[in-house]
Order: C-alpha cells, then sequence, then structure tokens
C-alpha cells in the first residue's frame, strides 16, 4: 500500500519539499535554541522595583522648588532679610526595609538647591554643609591640619528632608507608599519657614522567576 | 534502474539522512553544551570561593571584581560573593557597593522577563539571573545592614534589616501576617540587629519590642536579647561560623535540596572570647542566633521546579519507551526493523534532550556561614588584643591586636571564623586604612 502511494504521479517531487523543508525548520529551531540566551536582556537592564527612581526625584524636585518660590512665608523673609543663607542636608532615611546611601540621599535635596540656584539665584545664598566641607577640604588639602575654617559662613536656614513609607512584601508582591517631606528651618529659632511634601504609591507584582 | 544507480541511492541515502540528523545532533549538542563544563568565569569565581575559604579575602576580591561588573545572570552572586571578601577584609566601601547591587536587583521583580524566562525553562535554568533562595535574599541584606551598622549608618541599618526579614516571606504564599512571623522566626539574627540599630535611633518603644519578639520566639536568646545588656555594650562582635548550606542534587540532576541537614553537621560550638588574656564570662549569652542549615531545609518550591521534575520525568518515560521501541527494531527485519529503529532513536534523542534540559541550577553564594554569633560586651575604652575562637573545634580562632572600643558609643567588629586562619592581625586591617581618614570604627 505504501509502495503504491509512494509511485503516484508528482508524490516524490511533492515529499522532497516536505523533507526539504524539514531541515530549515530545525536548524532555526537549533538557531532559535542558541539565541535565546542572546535575546536576554543584562541584570540591570531589566525588571523595575517599587523604590523611589529617577522620575521621582524630577517630579519632587521640581514640584518643592515651585511651591518654596511661591511660599509667602519665604517670600516675606527674604523681602526682610534679603539672600537667605541655606545649608542643605542630605535625606533623612526612615523609610521601611529601603536603603537609600549616601548618593541618592544627597542627589533629593542638592537637586532642589540646584533648581532654586538656577531660577533664584538672587534669594538664596547657598552654604555647604559642614560633613560635606570637611570631607571636601581633607580630600584636596590632604596631610594638612585644617583646624577651623577661617572664613565658615553660618547659615541661618537649613533645608532638609525626612523620607518615610509604609512598605510591605510578600510572596507575590512588594508595596510601599513613600511620604517625602521637604521643610526650611530656621536654625536660630527652630521654626519652620516652609515644609511640603510629595506623595507616591509604588507597587511591583512579583512574576515568574522572581 | 541499473546496479550502479541503485548504489548511488543507497549511498546518498546515509547522506541525506545525515543531513537530516544534524539539525537533531546540532540542538542536542547545544542544549547539553550549555549544561556542561565550566566557564572561565566560573573557574575563577571557584577560584576566589578558594581564596576565600584560605583567608586571603584580598585575592578573593581581586578575582570577583571584574565578573561583579558583568551584568550578566551570575551578577547577583557575584556581587554576594565580592560583598563577603569585602567585609571579612574590612574593605567596607566595596563591600557597602557590592551588597547594593546586588540588593537592587533582590529587589527587583521582572529581571527574567522575556528570553531569560524561556530560556530557563526550556534550555537550561542557569540562564535566568540568580537572586538567590529567600534565605540567601535575606543575609544579602543582612551583610549590607551590617556593613552600615558597622559604620554607625543606622537608618540605613535599619532598613537593611528589615528588608531581610521582608525577604523570608517569599517562603509562604499568604498575606497572613501571624504566618510570616512565623517563617521570620527564625532568623532572629535580624531582629536582633534590628532591635539595637532602634536602640541607636532612640526608640526605646520598637528596641523593647523587637527583644521581646527574640524572647518570645526563642527563650534560650533572652539574655542576649536584653535591653539593658545591649545598651551598656560599648563592643559588638559578630562572629560567623562554620559553612552554610550546599545545593545538592538528585541522581539525574533535576531535583534540587540543600544539605548537609543540621543533624548531620553536628551541634554548633559555643564561642569563647579573651580580651588581653582574661576571657570573658559569656556564660548566658553565646547562642547561636540562627541556623542557616535549618532554614535551607525550608526551600521555596518554585514553577520551575515543578516544570523541570516534569521534563525530567518526561525524558525518563521517552527513553524508556524508546528503549522498547529499539528492542523491537533489533528483532525485525527490513522497512519494519527502519522504522521501528528511527522511531526508538527519535524517542531516545528527545528523551535525552528533555533530560539534559532539566539540570537543576546549583548556583549557591559558598561564603555563607552556618551561624552567626553576636557578643555584646562591656569593657575599658581603649585598645586591645581580641581573641575568639571554638574550643571544641581544632584550629577554628582568630586573634585581632589593637582593636579600638570608644570612649562614647560602641565599635562593632566582624570576625569570619576560618580553620587555620588564626592571625593575630594588626587593626586597623590595611583595606580600612586605605580607605578611611580615621583608624577605626568612630563612635557615634
Amino acid at each position: 500500500m505504501r509502495v503504491e502511494r509512494s509511485q503516484k504521479p508528482g508524490a516524490r517531487s511533492q515529499k522532497k519539499n516536505v523533507v526539504g523543508s524539514r531541515p530549515l525548520f530545525y536548524w532555526l529551531l537549533a538557531s532559535g535554541f542558541w539565541l535565546l540566551p542572546m535575546s536576554c536582556k543584562s541584570a540591570t537592564q531589566a525588571g523595575h522595583n517599587s523604590a523611589l527612581d529617577s522620575t521621582d526625584l524630577v517630579k519632587m524636585t521640581d514640584d518643592m522648588a515651585m511651591k518654596l518660590l511661591a511660599s509667602p512665608n519665604v517670600q516675606e523673609a527674604i523681602a526682610r532679610k534679603g539672600k537667605l543663607k541655606v545649608v542643605v542636608q542630605p535625606v533623612e532615611n526612615r523609610m521601611t526595609a529601603e536603603v537609600l546611601p549616601r548618593g541618592p540621599a544627597e542627589a533629593f535635596t542638592a537637586r532642589l538647591r540646584g533648581l532654586l540656584a538656577q531660577h533664584a539665584p538672587d534669594k538664596f545664598t547657598w552654604i555647604m554643609n559642614r560633613d560635606a566641607f570637611y570631607r571636601l577640604r581633607s580630600r584636596e588639602l590632604e596631610g594638612v591640619d585644617l583646624g577651623p575654617s577661617p572664613d565658615a559662613v553660618n547659615p541661618e536656614y537649613a533645608l532638609t528632608a525626612t523620607f518615610s513609607s509604609l512598605t510591605n512584601e510578600d510572596a507575590k508582591r512588594r508595596s510601599s507608599y513613600y511620604l517625602c517631606v521637604y521643610e526650611l528651618t530656621s536654625l536660630k529659632d527652630r521654626s519652620l519657614l516652609w515644609s511640603d511634601r510629595y506623595e507616591v504609591k509604588k507597587q511591583a507584582v512579583k512574576g515568574f522567576l522572581d | 534502474m541499473t546496479a550502479d544507480e541503485g548504489q548511488s541511492t543507497r549511498l546518498a541515502a546515509p547522506r541525506r539522512g545525515g543531513l537530516r540528523r544534524a539539525p537533531f545532533i546540532c540542538l542536542l549538542a547545544t542544549t547539553i553544551l550549555v549544561g556542561c563544563g565550566p566557564t572561565k568565569q566560573q573557574r575563577t569565581a571557584g577560584e576566589a570561593v578558594s581564596y576565600y575559604f584560605s583567608g586571603d579575602y584580598p585575592e578573593a576580591q581581586n578575582k570577583l571584581r571584574p565578573l561583579a561588573k558583568e551584568t550578566n545572570e551570575n551578577f547577583v552572586l557575584n556581587n554576594v560573593r565580592l560583598g563577603s571578601a569585602a567585609l571579612a577584609d574590612y574593605d567596607l566601601t566595596e563591600a557597602e557597593d557590592a551588597f547594593l547591587r546586588a540588593y537592587e536587583v533582590i529587589n527587583s521583580v521582572g529581571v527574567n522577563d522575556g528570553g531569560r524566562s524561556l530560556g530557563a525553562v526550556l534550555v537550561d535554568e542557569k540562564i535566568k539571573i540568580w537572586k538567590g533562595e529567600p534565605f540567601e535574599r535575606a543575609m544579602a541584606n543582612f551583610d549590607l545592614g551590617l556593613v552600615y551598622y558597622i559604620q554607625h549608618d543606622y537608618n540605613n541599618a535599619r532598613a537593611a534589616f528589615e528588608n531581610a526579614l521582608f525577604k523570608l516571606h517569599d517562603y509562604d504564599d499568604s498575606t497572613d501576617k501571624k504566618k510570616n512571623q512565623d517563617v521570620e522566626s527564625n532568623f532572629n539574627v535580624a531582629t536582633l540587629m534590628l532591635a539595637r540599630t532602634w536602640q541607636k535611633l532612640g526608640r526605646e518603644d520598637l528596641a523593647h519590642a523587637n527583644f521581646d519578639l527574640v524572647k518570645q520566639r526563642d527563650p534560650s536568646l533572652a539574655q542576649l536579647a536584653d535591653y539593658d545588656r545591649n545598651a551598656e555594650a560599648n563592643l559588638l562582635l559578630v562572629v560567623e561560623y562554620g559553612y552554610g548550606p550546599q545545593k545538592v542534587t538528585d541522581f539525574d540532576g533535576a531535583i534540587v535540596g540543600f544539605g548537609p541537614k543540621p543533624y548531620e553537621a553536628g551541634r554548633i560550638p559555643n564561642p569563647r572570647v579573651v580580651i588581653d588574656g582574661h576571657a570573658m564570662d559569656l556564660d548566658s549569652f553565646d547562642r547561636p542566633t540562627i541556623d542557616l542549615l535549618a532554614m535551607a531545609q525550608d526551600r521555596k518550591w518554585q514553577s520551575i521546579d515543578t516544570i523541570r521534575t516534569v521534563k525530567s520525568v518526561v525524558g525518563t518515560g521517552l527513553l524508556a519507551a524508546g528503549a522498547i521501541e529499539g528492542v523491537r527494531g533489533v528483532n525485525e527485519y527490513g522497512s519494519s526493523q527502519r522504522r521501528d529503529l528511527t522511531a526508538a532513536a527519535a524517542l531516545a534523542g528527545a528523551g535525552l534532550l528533555l533530560k539534559a534540559t532539566s539540570q537543576a541550577d546549583v548556583r549557591q553564594w559558598e561564603m555563607l556561614p552556618r551561624t552567626i554569633f553576636l557578643l555584646p560586651l562591656k569593657v575599658e575604652p581603649g585598645t586591645h588584643d581580641i581573641t575568639v575562637e571554638f574550643p571544641m573545634v581544632r584550629g577554628v580562632r582568630q586573634t585581632w591586636r589593637d582593636m579600638v572600643v570608644p570612649d562614647k558609643g560602641e565599635a562593632t567588629y566582624y570576625f569570619r571564623m576560618q580553620r587555620f586562619n588564626p592571625g593575630p592581625f594588626q587593626w586597623p586591617p590595611p583595606a580600612m586604612a586605605q580607605n578611611a581618614p580615621t583608624t577605626s570604627p568612630s563612635p557615634s
């Protein structure tokens, strides 16, 4: 029966085509296996998490800069005293289960300082915070006894930020609600000249192989 | 058909068959090759691990540093390895950087989406980016917290210890808080350190709550979790002892588990601390805070484990079917024999392919200890020679000269106990002297 079928006119050429296309299919399949790892993204390219990121940094500091400049209290203090001498502190991390290394902790207030310095250069005098100043001096003047800074300028206000969060994680997801509070405080009498906040909720849903 | 034509057809047939089989062979070879032989990177990492266990931490770091920069599937693994070596070497800057890089990826979701997930399922599980078992993730966060704690960055230390406890929730699929607490209960070391950070941050309420939690979970740690003892201490020794769990597979490499079991490894011995020649009284608080060998027995079962197991079982079935078909083919003649042998070969090939791609991923963080001792001590401020030893275990002893205990605050020192690496070592270690302008962890 099989012999008869194979002897039908055209059957041979048809079979040849099928046979001819099969190796190509398997070659492609085999190549696919090779290509699979090559199509993979790197460990730092793929994935996302529920931490504060650069989008939050930009959005938050743009918002705070605008609100600080628009504050009636701040405008009044500037009108009364002239340029405000402000020292900037890194963010204080009170977030639950969220590490904030020194670099990002400084970036979240440094960008705000940068925006204010750019948009209102006549309203603020920016004073480097003491730790950063001594760190810089010790690096630049290595091996020299630094002593007290001869030309220290005492700031009148401190621009600070405190980040807090409510975070929870289970086998399915990690979610965080962030409250980022910025404050401009008088160093003389501890009165609060200005304060505002940025809030955001983030969630990362775990999937296969997470 | 002439005799010549017939001969040429017979000769050509195997060649065509060979061509047709070539993709199969290629496919099989590809798959098998992926799982075969260590790569140069794996060999280098293996050398680094050997250097670590022989106490040559700088050389271990030298080997691991370039590997830790490569953002491949071993990125997290090589960074936690580098972090371990740097921490033991007191290169805290490098340890922080390495653990932070690992922390970022461990905390992320979807890092294996797309090609990596498919590759891990179809080709080799090692294609996936290694993030470790929940206890390994918890330990990465604990070590990061410890690095911050040693540097008196208590806010970040607190956050890292909290995150260490979160990572254990992966063991449990439920959002039930009570169940999660059960899971956390065998990681008391993080809760203890969390209590200490709250103490340093002036949150007595939270410090008390966490110390009480430890006492409630493990009454044998009651003295160690004593609020006043921890508040009065000006010297904290963090002593890592023993070797962590090793990944082991079943006979065909598809099902993975951890060994040895705690009863196989024996009882954890108690440490002895000698300061300036005088043995300290540790009788009530020299208890091991965790046993990673016990924790590893709760290995998390993931979907890929099921897929791998099914592939292995189906592969075994196909191999058996292939063998039966082969035996039948051998006993037949002519076209039936050819048909059955071809079918047998196809079944065996598919079976081998499934078996080859069902090999478990046995990558692991080798540097982990079996346990961690936390020893809060109150000693005279000044410099001291400190020895930590395990009298019950020969060769496990380490001495440091001129360790600084401050007038105010607390100094934290990390001891990674290795067999036959006794020192004495001089404080400050070279890595710390190079990185810091001060010679000791300064009090807060």
